[in-house]
Formats: C-alpha cells, structure tokens, sequence
C-alpha cells in the first residue's frame, strides 16, 4: 500500500465530506448550536414553568358544611409555607355544578366535604387535562394532607399519647456508602454511552453515504478507477476520512455535553442546589471513553461504508443505513439493561461492549482486561470490515453495475440461474440474519424453554441456511460437500478429531490458569441447562442436533462460498476462526477456533460435510461425557481431576494429540498419491 | 509507446424476458466484446466506431484496466528506445500510469476548485509539489484554464468542465490516450478544441483511441477506424481504405453499409443454421418412420 497515494486520497475525501452541507449539518450544527439550544429551551421552559406555576393565582373553592373556616385559614396558612396562591371562589357552590364550573375555568380546582365512615371526607375536584386544574389540585393536596396530619397529632395529644412514639415505633435509614461522583456516574453511563454511539453514528453515516454512493451517483467513482489506486488504497483512504468525521462529531457531542453539564452545575450552584460533584474524577473515565470513541468510530465507520458500498445512489444507502442505525440504538441501550454485565462474551459483542465498557468506566470500574478486549475487538472488526470491503469493491457488479445482483436474496427467485454458488455478499448478509436469529430469536427460546430452546435455536439457523440456499437455487451438492464418505476417511477423521481433543484439553487448561477472568460464563450457562435432564436428551442437544446445524453453516455453505474465492488455507482458516467466534467468548474463540479449523480442512479436503459432522459430534459427545461422569472417570483418571495440568502430562497429551493429528493427515494426504 | 489488446472477451448476465411475459425473465450470458484483437501506436489515432449497444464503451473500460476482461490481455508495450527491446506491461497500476482515460462517464469533484483537483491528482501520480504547480501551470495555460482554475467545478459551465477533464488526463503527461464519446453534448467549440487537442498530442507521437457516434468528426480525425457491431470487430481499416471497399464517398454511409451487410449476413448465416437444423429434424423424423 503506497503511504502517499493514501494520504492524497484521504485529503480529497475529507476536503469532498467538508463541504458537503449535509455532512457540516450532522456534524457541527447538531452538537454545537441544536443540541444545547434544545437543552437550554427545555431548562427555560421547566424553570419557567414552575415559576409561573408558583407565581401564579388559582381559584379555588372551599365547601365545607362543618368547618369552613378552619380549612379555608388552613388554606390561607398554607400559602405562605408553600409559596402558592389562592382565590376562593365561593358563589358558584350554592348555585351550580361544580364539574361546570371547572369546565368552564371559573374554578380551577374545589374541595367538598362529606361523611364517610364516620369521618370528613374531602374530596379535590379538578381536571387532569388542564395543567392549572391540576397544579391547583396537588396544591391543595398538600395542604388537605397538612391538614390530616395536625388533626391526628392533636388527636393523639388529646389522647395524652406521642404521635412519634406511636406512629414510628421503629426508626430506619438507608445509608448510600456510593459517592456522589459514582452516583452521577451511574447515570452519565446510561446516558453517554448512548449519545455517543448514536452522535458516532450520525457523523460516520453521511460521509459513509457520500463517499461510496454518493460518489456512484456523481459519476466520480469512474475517475478515480481511471487512476493508479489499488483498492485497498482507496478504501482505506476513504475508511480514513469517514472515521474522522465520525471522530470529530462525537468529539463535538462530547464537547456539547460538557459545555451542558457545566452549565447545569453553574445554574444549580447558583440557586444554592450545588451537586457537590468533584467533575476532575472522571478524568480517567473520559480518557478511555475517547479510545472507545476512537475505535467505535472505526468499527461504525467500517460497518457503515459496507452497508453503502452496494447501493447504487444516496437514498437507496439511507435506506441500507436505517437498519444498521436502529441495531446501534438498540445496542446503546444495552447499559439499561441491568442483567447485562461486561465480561468474557459481552466484550466481544460489538456496540453491546462499547456501551457496557462506557458505563462500567463512569462507575469507576477499571478491568484491564476486559477494557483491553473492547477496544481490541472493535479494531479487529474495523480491520475486517475494511479488507472485506476492499474485496467487494474490486467487484465490477458494485462498480458499474447492479450491485444487488451480487446478493441472491435480492433477485426473484423464478429468475435465478440453477445451480449457484453463493458469494462473499451472501456469506456477509446470512450471517447478518443469523446473528439476528440467535441474539434476538435464539437467546429468547433459551430463556422461555431451557434446553428445548437450544434446538429451537440451532433448528432456525439450519432453516435459515437451506431456506437461502433453495432460494438462490445453489448447487447443493457442491455448497454443503455432500460427498459420500470414504472408509478410511473416516477413520482419518476419528484419529483427528482424537488428537485435536487431546491438544485443546491442554491449551484451554494453560488459558484458564493464565487468564482465570476468561473462564467462560457460556458453558456455566450450558451446565445450568443440562441438570436433572437424561442422558438420551442431553446427547441430542450437545452431540447430535448442534453438530448437523452448525456443520451446514461452517462447512456448508460458508465453506462452499469461500473455497471458490479463496486460497485453500484462507478457507480452511476462516472457517474453524468464524466457528470459534460464533461461541461468542474469547477463550472459545481460540479453543474452538482450533477445533474448526481441523473440521475445516478435512471437510474440505475429502469435500464431505458428513465427516465434519462426525468429528463434531465425537469432540461434543466426549466433553459431555466426561461433564456428567467425572468422579469414574478422575478415579480412574486422576490427573485429570487436577485443577492445573503438570507439564509431563500436558506435553504427553500434545505428543499424542500431534501424533494422532499426523497420522490422519497422512492418511488423507493418501488419496491424492493413490489418483496421482 | 503503444497499447495492445489480444483476444479480449467480456461476459455479462443479462434479463431475456421469457416469452410474450413480460414479468418472467431469466438471466442469459452474452459476450459484450467477443475477441477483439487491436493495438494503437504512438503518432496515429484509432477511432473506435459502432452503434449503441455494440460493446465499445465495455472494450474502452478492459484497455483503460478500468475492468477486467473475462479472456485475452490488454498490455501497454514501451519501444521507444530503439537500442532495448520492447518493455511489454500488464500490471493494472503499471498501464494506467501511461494512459489518460476520458469518458462521459467520469465526471470531476463538483466540491472541488480544477486546482485542488489536479494537485490530488498529481499526488496520486507522484509527482512533487513543485513538479505539480509546474505541471498544472503548463496544463492551465495550454487549456485555457487561468480564468477558473480557482473556481469549484460546480460553478463552471459545461465547456469548462470538459477542459477541466482533459487537464485530469493530462496531469501525468500519458501516452496513450482513451477517450469514450469526448465531444457527446458539447457546443462547437469546445468539440474543436477538443480535436484540436486530440490532434496536437497525436503530433506529439501519443496514441489516441477514441469512441464516437459523429462520423464526420472521425473521418476528419482518424487515422484508423474499427467498426464494432455486438462485440465483434467488423471493419478495419483508414476511413479512406473502408469507403474504398464499400463503394461509399463518406464514413456515415461506410458505417450504414458495413452494419446492414453485416445484418444480412448474420441473418443469412442464422436461416442456414435453422434450415440445417430443420433439415436435421426432417431426416431424423425419416429415420425413426
């Protein structure tokens, strides 16, 4: 990549995006001028509100048959304590409806009195519609309860009693041992995280439009072809430009916000309300708010110009940009969710874990670790987003002609040729729906039916793969590597699958004793499931149902897409990486990752999904055995009831592991001699 | 300096609707240029001459490496040193630094000043700072270009506009020029001053491949002319040479002549093929009976 054809692209983009009027619009005007001009419109109106509330004179009328006069001298009373101001309306009472009277504003609010039980019984009539009824009507309210509780404690006085002695025989209090700082920033991180995200959004949104469709749309995308640019290049240069927009803006809502809360707090002290707030506290917190600022608006501006890229003009990327908008919002609101925490899968949930990193930050909760894993997730699916983009954009289908084509959901399906093969784009946008399917859907089914949610779960992303690839009428054979198995495949693939096992055994061990926080909470969540279930259920949960599922995905049609574009190795990578993702936890990730990319290159060796799915089974079947008969199997076994594996044994297990593996290599590597 | 295409072919998927019906279609693959072989040298211009449709902006887009060609190679060969051997290039970034690409198609950065633009483009181009101020002063003064090289594209008018993207392709003094349509919806004027200019860098000894429908304007211009009809080249030749062959005493009527024998002879070629077939029916039913 040549540095300076970057940083002349880059130039140009953002010189383009600047004077662009709308982009200057969501960027400066938004934060800088509405933002506040809004905020201070609305303390205007509600101090404005409650002064003309309190200044203010209501009519009000007092009808009480048996002591008018000490309630309406309550009333007068009152007025001073409370700062309020009454007229009393007297005449209409003898003579007219009272409901009348309201409705036709004589009165604003009225009192009765009545017998019941024995006792007064006074009754505020006033008209919720109507604010002046109803300010008149809680003002009353509170002087009617002054009211109540004079006359009880002059009862009990009477009586010769202690109305404190006998109405709080008991005395409690609540003691907060949380600071004033960390209170505000329980607070700040609801409230941050989600104006972030949303103003990141809206500042990577339009540049992202504009320089991908909108430069379709002018014809200028031609004459940047036209020049010595490799498409990494250019996509880089323009990933470049639309971050820094991105940056800029949520810089300016950050700058925005300030100037707000500083404004608050100098108005409240003002009045003598003081917060008391140290603001220099959150000095740390805000320091890495602004590198998830940073990397969010890569990862924002990644996603955003991947949504565009296949639109033809402005308004058809707006309408790519609303969903990925909605999922955004919804992720910023993820911090109001008080069952969600930060930990070793939420931190690699995108938008989720820059929300949660955001509020744990203004509870002052500073986790290395975890703050690490965020920002370096959001890097890496930034990363990801721009080399996926830099494939499609060599795409001549994107450049100069009808980008939908390339996704087959978007062609009828009476017009599909027979016997496709799916491409990047349908890879990138089954995935999108899966992970719709298993966030939302998925996690749902979990939650409402335990273990019978699983195969709901694992039922609808199977459905989902077929149903897409029927409707693009692949070449099912071919996508899902329906090969008949060989004999001695299948015996390589046992070896494998063996020795691959007795490799992670020990790489998972040295993870958990190494990083003891990224322990995974999915599995406690499995275990939870599996108790007081039989075995036959279990083995069909774990070892049958998600093995089929999950192979037709990996090394169906993820496979059968990506061994056509790519090099073997990137396939076979891939595939056992995405495998280890999709268990959403960092360790799994690696573990598993490892696993799936020994079920990937076998699948794609032997062209046989059959094989993957029984190595998948054997590697599930043989950990669930293992989870529900641990105490036979430690007594017989007893090094593996030790919490940290000895070095003889771990390397034991690696030599077998690596034997086994080698020997089922060499025994697949066979067929290409015997054809040879 | 020239540039040369050898076998280029291009495939594209297109809607063929399925019967009177118009709402059923299915996709069909077609070749937009089917083995077109041609090289332009350096001191000659090439015009590139067809109907709509007939693959020509297509075969601009492979030889300018805007696209890739399904089959065959385009390559910019540099014999200009007669002591070495010709150096033949097919990189894409390689031949694109030797050709200045112009089409309706590619349009300027309205937000822009010609300024901005052309110093970007130099940059991208490597050239220095003070090369590129050279360069843009040269270019500015050769285009006319003084009285608004300061103004952002958007206000220009069309005329200028048009000179604003000659000087684009003139930024990194190329070779070879491809031009798709350069005169299509401009006045007088600016068609002649583009000529002119097509003509004055021919004399400078650059290649000049240009498309268009204005058949005077070829005559005039051309030294060579290939006529393109569904992908095929279908007459080759000086504009001299080709009305010599088709009796014609102008380009427009050699063009009409060319296409519509053409015509003929696809539709003759096409009711052999099906009378052949039907002859084949007609044995094979004999056959069976």
């Amino acid at each position: 990549m040549n540095k300076k054809i970057v940083k002349a692209l880059y130039r140009k983009e953002i010189l383009d995006i600047l004077r662009d009027k709308k982009t200057i619009l969501m960027m400066i005007v938004v934060p800088l001028i509405l933002y506040p001009l809004i905020f201070m419109f609305s303390m205007y109106l509600s101090t404005s509100m409650i002064k003309a509330s309190t200044s203010k004179s209501y009519r009000v009328s007092v009808q009480d048959t048996e002591e008018p006069a000490v309630l309406k001298q309550y009333i007068l009373d009152g007025q001073e304590k409370h700062q309020y101001e009454f007229i009393f309306v007297d005449s209409y009472v003898e003579n007219r409806d009272s409901e009348e009277a309201l409705r036709q504003k004589e009165v604003d609010a009225y009192v009765t009195q009545s017998v019941s039980e024995n006792r007064p019984y006074y009754e505020i009539g006033y008209l919720a519609s109507e604010t002046d009824s109803t300010t008149a009507a809680g003002m009353l309210k509170d002087m009617l309860s002054d009211y109540k509780n004079d006359m009880r404690d002059k009862i009990l006085e009477e009586k010769g009693l202690d109305s404190d002695e006998v109405l709080s025989p008991i005395n409690f209090a609540l003691k907060d041992f949380s600071t004033k700082e960390e209170n505000a920033g329980y607070i700040f991180g609801y409230i941050v995280p989600f104006l972030l995200i949303t103003s990141i959004l809206m500042g990577a949104m339009y540049p992202a439009i504009d320089t991908t469709a909108g430069e379709k749309e002018r014809g200028t995308l031609e004459t940047l072809l036209t020049l010595p640019v490799k498409n990494l290049e250019l996509i880089t240069a323009k990933f470049m430009a639309t971050s820094t927009v991105a940056v800029a803006a949520a810089l300016l809502n950050l700058l925005s916000m300030g100037i707000m809360v500083f404004y608050l707090m100098g108005s409240t002290e003002a009045v003598g309300q003081g917060l008391g707030i140290d603001l220099f506290s959150y000095i740390p917190a805000l320091f890495i708010t602004l590198l998830c600022v940073l990397v969010f608006a890569m990862f924002a501006s990644g996603v955003c110009l991947c949504a565009c890229i296949y639109a033809r003009s402005f308004k058809e990327a707006q309408n790519y940009t609303t969903p990925v908008m909605l999922v955004f919002m919804m992720g910023g609101m993820a911090g109001m969710i008080p069952s969600l925490r930060l930990d070793g899968t939420t931190a690699l949930i995108p938008v989720i874990n820059i929300t949660l990193l955001i509020a744990e930050l203004f509870k002052f909760h500073f986790e290395l670790p975890q703050i690490a894993m965020v920002l370096v997730s959001n890097l890496a699916y930034a990363g990801i987003a721009v080399v996926l983009m830099a494939r499609l954009f060599s795409s001549e289908n994107i450049l100069f002609g009808d980008a939908a084509a390339s996704l087959h959901l978007m062609e009828a399906r009476k017009d599909m040729k027979e016997k496709q093969i799916p491409g990047i784009g349908d890879v990138v946008l089954l995935f999108s729906i899966l992970l719709i399917v298993m966030l939302f859907g998925g996690s749902l089914a979990v939650a409402k039916w335990g273990l019978y949610g699983l195969f709901v779960e694992q039922g609808a992303m199977l459905a989902c793969v077929l149903g897409y690839s029927w409707y693009m009428k692949a070449d099912m054979p071919k996508v899902f590597h329906l090969r008949k198995p060989r004999p001695v495949a299948v015996i390589a693939s046992i070896l494998m699958i063996c020795g691959s096992y007795l490799i992670i055994q020990v790489i998972g061990g040295l993870l958990t004793s190494a990083f003891p926080s990224l322990s995974t909470e999915n599995t406690e969540m499995l275990v939870s499931l599996w108790e007081n279930k039989p075995l036959w259920l279990l083995v069909l949960a774990v070892a049958v149902v998600p093995p089929i599922c999950e192979e037709f995905v990996f090394r169906g049609f993820l496979m059968g897409a990506l061994e056509h574009k790519y090099k073997p190795v990137t396939t076979v990578v891939a595939c056992g990486f995405l495998f280890g993702l999709y268990h959403m936890s960092i360790m799994q990730t690696i573990v598993i990752g490892l696993v799936g990319i020994v079920l990937s290159y076998v699948a794609w060796k032997e062209q046989c999904i059959w094989l993957s799915i029984l190595m998948h089974a054997l590697n599930n079947l043989t950990s669930l055995l293992i989870q529900q008969y641990e105490e036979p199997i430690t007594k017989k076994l007893p090094f593996l009831a030790e919490e940290t594996i000895s070095f003889g044994v771990g390397a034991g297990m690696i030599g077998c592991g690596v034997v086994l593996l080698a020997l089922g290599f060499v025994i697949l590597q066979k067929r290409k001699t015997d054809r040879g | 300096m020239k540039i040369q295409a050898t076998e280029l072919c291009k495939k594209f998927n297109r809607s063929v609707s399925d019967g009177g019906n118009k709402k059923r279609s299915r996709q069909e693959e077609f070749l937009a240029v089917n083995h077109v072989s041609l090289s332009v040298q350096g001191g000659e211009i090439l015009g590139v001459l067809g109907p709509n449709g007939a693959g020509k902006t297509t075969l601009l887009r492979m030889l300018g490496k805007l696209m890739k060609p399904t089959s065959g190679t385009v390559s910019v060969i540099d014999d200009s040193t007669a002591d070495t051997d010709p150096v033949e290039m097919t990189d894409d970034i390689a031949v694109k630094r030797y050709i200045g690409y112009l089409s309706e198609n590619t349009k300027l950065y309205n937000r822009l000043s010609v300024r901005e633009m052309l110093r970007t483009i130099a940059e991208i181009y490597g050239l220095d700072p003070e090369a590129t101020e050279k360069r843009i002063d040269q270019i500015s003064e050769v285009l006319r270009l003084q009285g608004f090289i300061d103004n952002r594209i958007e206000r220009l008018s069309t005329g200028q506009k048009q000179r604003a993207s000659i000087a684009r392709c003139l930024v990194h003094s190329p070779q070879i020029y491809i031009f798709d349509e350069p005169t299509l919806g401009l006045d007088i004027l600016s068609s002649e001053a583009i000529i002119e200019f097509m003509k004055s860098e021919r004399d400078r000894g650059c290649g000049v491949l240009y498309s268009t429908h204005y058949m005077e304007e070829a005559q005039y211009l051309c030294d060579r002319i290939v006529m393109i009809y569904q992908g095929r080249i279908v007459a080759e030749g000086t504009p001299r040479g080709l009305m010599e062959q088709t009796g014609t005493e102008n380009l427009r009527e050699t063009f009409r002549a060319v296409i519509t024998q053409t015509e003929q002879k696809a539709a003759e070629e096409k009711g052999q093929e099906s009378t052949s077939a039907e002859d084949k029916k007609d044995d094979d039913g004999e056959g069976r009976v």
